[in-house]
């Protein structure tokens, strides 16, 4: 591999996992809040992506602009999701539980992409979408770097949301003690559902950052769900630094990997590290003690 | 504080309280327990008697099948726990409850999450920095890197933020040191005094029955002696039953 190459693909490698801890780190949340396991996750990412499309196609305006839709909207529609769905599972059987229901929601949701839009290939045409950036003499392509820079910057606003803000702690506090979180006086129903919605937000805006220089279709979901999955379970379930940084470097290695192996065995190393992980350190890398707990 | 009514004979009253968990056997059948303002009342029984279930049925974590729940004479019987924090309750749960993975800072200021007044907040703090050193001290520190008996000071602290009326503490001194344990009693004492009602519940019964100016003994979800708490470390056949063994201080004839 040349130099230049392997620059390029580490960097790309880099932008790629950027979307990556994005959507991962809504996966997690899900997790940590209510201990589910939101195979749909992945669905939500591409139905934003087809209204992103759309939304494009119908107005002719930049496909960024149905953020201003589908962030507010998918939040609003995961609240709902757990409150009158998820929230209703038993407790007992809730992690088990929600794998089933939300495949299904997975489901419908291909189901519907593919009867209103039909099962063709979609790509968004842009003005910007054949130029490209020369970085460290790596040629990168513009709507990648959008890409990425939109998930950073979702995925900043994220981290300061939880660290910084009164809702950030009251979601924290009910993560990892519900009961002491309620006697404290906090809606632990009303913060999980946040939460949740606050997950499916994450999905909105890597849909669209997808979007911008992916090829879509409905059953695209299926190739997104198995790498989110590895990335929290290696990051240490429940823990949005440890899914971003194992996010970046299974992005950073996939990528590399691309060049030897191709597209089909490069996605392999996310099994790879997850069965590794599974052996030498279940409770994940990144998770310490909350990980633990669950 | 100033009310025109007259004062409750009862801060905290549950009186025929029935309760149990989902679809499962009662736990509480028909029990009645009273605190009177400015007084600490003791439950102690056997393990699974219902003591931890008394108090989660009082902060309204647990809602009662039948009977009532009184605080400061309001029925709040349907009440969840965040209109009971309103009433002037708080709740110390049984084990550990710190949020481990936040700061004891965070920990702190989250005992007052439903206070908005930022002056009245930093008073408090300062207080309960005093009170428990160890707080002060660690205030940085990740609450889930403290001892387990600094993690129940952090809670005590973390719990009185919101200058409680009524306080329910399950099972208090569990994991602490001599020295901590009595400091913690003497902050029980010291809030009896200062008007406060104390629902508590200790293993280390005699000790608590020492402090405690009532005693309610439990058994079975229901209340089987209840009395002065000086009456009951007196009587040796409760000390048999309860206390394990005879009261050191009777002489045996
Ligand atoms: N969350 C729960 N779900 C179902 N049953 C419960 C739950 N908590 C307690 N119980 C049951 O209620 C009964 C009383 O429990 P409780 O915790 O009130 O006892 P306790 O007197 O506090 O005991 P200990 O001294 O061991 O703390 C027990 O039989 C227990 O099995
Ligand atoms: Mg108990």
């Amino acid at each position: 591999m040349s130099g230049s190459l392997l620059l390029q693909s580490v960097i790309l490698g880099l932008l790629l996992g950027g979307l990556y801890a994005l959507l991962a780190a809504g996966l997690t949340l899900y997790f940590g809040v209510m201990r589910v396991v939101m195979i749909a996750h992945s669905a939500f990412l591409i139905l934003a992506a087809y209204l992103a499309w759309w939304f494009q196609r119908e107005t002719g305006l930049d496909p960024l602009l149905s953020l201003v839709v589908t962030v507010p909207l998918f939040f609003v529609v995961g609240f709902v999701m757990q409150r009158l769905l998820l929230a209703r599972l038993r407790p007992a059987t809730l992690t088990m539980m929600s794998v089933l229901l939300t495949f299904a929601i997975a489901l419908t949701i291909e189901g519907l992409l593919g009867y209103v839009f039909s099962g063709t290939q979609r790509r968004i045409q842009l003005d910007y979408s054949g130029s490209s950036l020369e970085v460290f003499g790596a040629n990168i392509a513009v709507v990648k770097l959008i890409a990425f820079g939109l998930a950073a910057v979702a995925l900043l606003g994220l981290w300061a949301l939880m660290k910084l803000t009164r809702f950030g702690q009251a979601l924290r506090a009910t993560i990892q003690h519900p009961e002491a979180a309620r006697l404290l006086g906090i809606n632990t129903d009303r913060i999980a559902g946040f939460g949740f919605g606050l997950g499916l937000a994450t999905a909105a805006i890597g849909g669209t950052a997808l979007s911008l220089d992916s090829t879509i279709y409905p059953s695209l979901h299926w190739h997104w769900i198995g790498p989110l999955m590895a990335i929290i379970v290696i990051g240490g379930l429940g823990s949005i630094p440890g899914a971003a940084i194992a996010a970046m470097l299974l992005g950073v290695s996939q990528s590399l990997l691309q060049v030897p192996l191709g597209t089909t065995w490069a996605q392999t190393v996310f099994y790879i590290a997850l069965f590794a992980t599974l052996m030498v350190r279940p409770q994940g890398f990144f998770g310490g003690r909350l990980a633990q707990r669950f | 504080m100033a009310s025109d009514a007259p004062a409750p004979e009862y801060l905290l009253e549950l009186k025929d309280v029935e309760a149990g968990y989902g679809r499962a056997a009662l736990v509480l059948r028909g029990l009645t327990v009273q605190v009177p303002p400015s007084s600490i009342v003791c439950l102690v029984g056997p393990n699974g008697a219902g003591k931890s279930t008394v108090l989660k049925v009082a902060s309204g974590m647990l809602t009662p099948r039948s009977g009532s729940i009184r605080v400061n004479g309001v029925d709040v019987t349907r009440n969840g726990p965040q209109d009971m924090i309103r009433s002037g309750l708080s709740h110390v749960l049984q084990g550990h409850s710190v949020f481990k993975e936040m700061t004891v800072a965070e920990n702190v200021g989250l005992g007052a999450y439903t206070v908005r007044d930022k002056a009245l907040i930093a008073e408090r703090t300062d207080f309960v920095k005093t009170l428990f050193p160890v707080v002060a001290d660690r205030w940085t520190a990740l609450a889930g890197a403290l001892s387990g008996g600094q993690q129940k000071q952090v809670e005590f602290a973390r719990s009185l933020m919101v200058s409680p009326q009524v306080v329910l503490l399950d099972e208090p001194s569990m994991g602490l040191d001599p020295k901590t344990t009595s400091k913690v009693f003497e902050q029980v004492v010291r809030m009896r005094d200062a008007g406060i009602a104390v629902l508590l519940v200790e293993q280390n019964a005699r000790r608590a029955l020492e402090t405690a100016d009532i005693g309610c003994v439990l058994d079975l979800g229901k209340v089987h002696i209840t009395g002065p708490a000086s009456e009951l470390l007196a009587d040796p056949q409760l000390a048999e039953l309860y206390l394990g063994g005879r009261p050191a201080a009777v002489p045996t004839t």
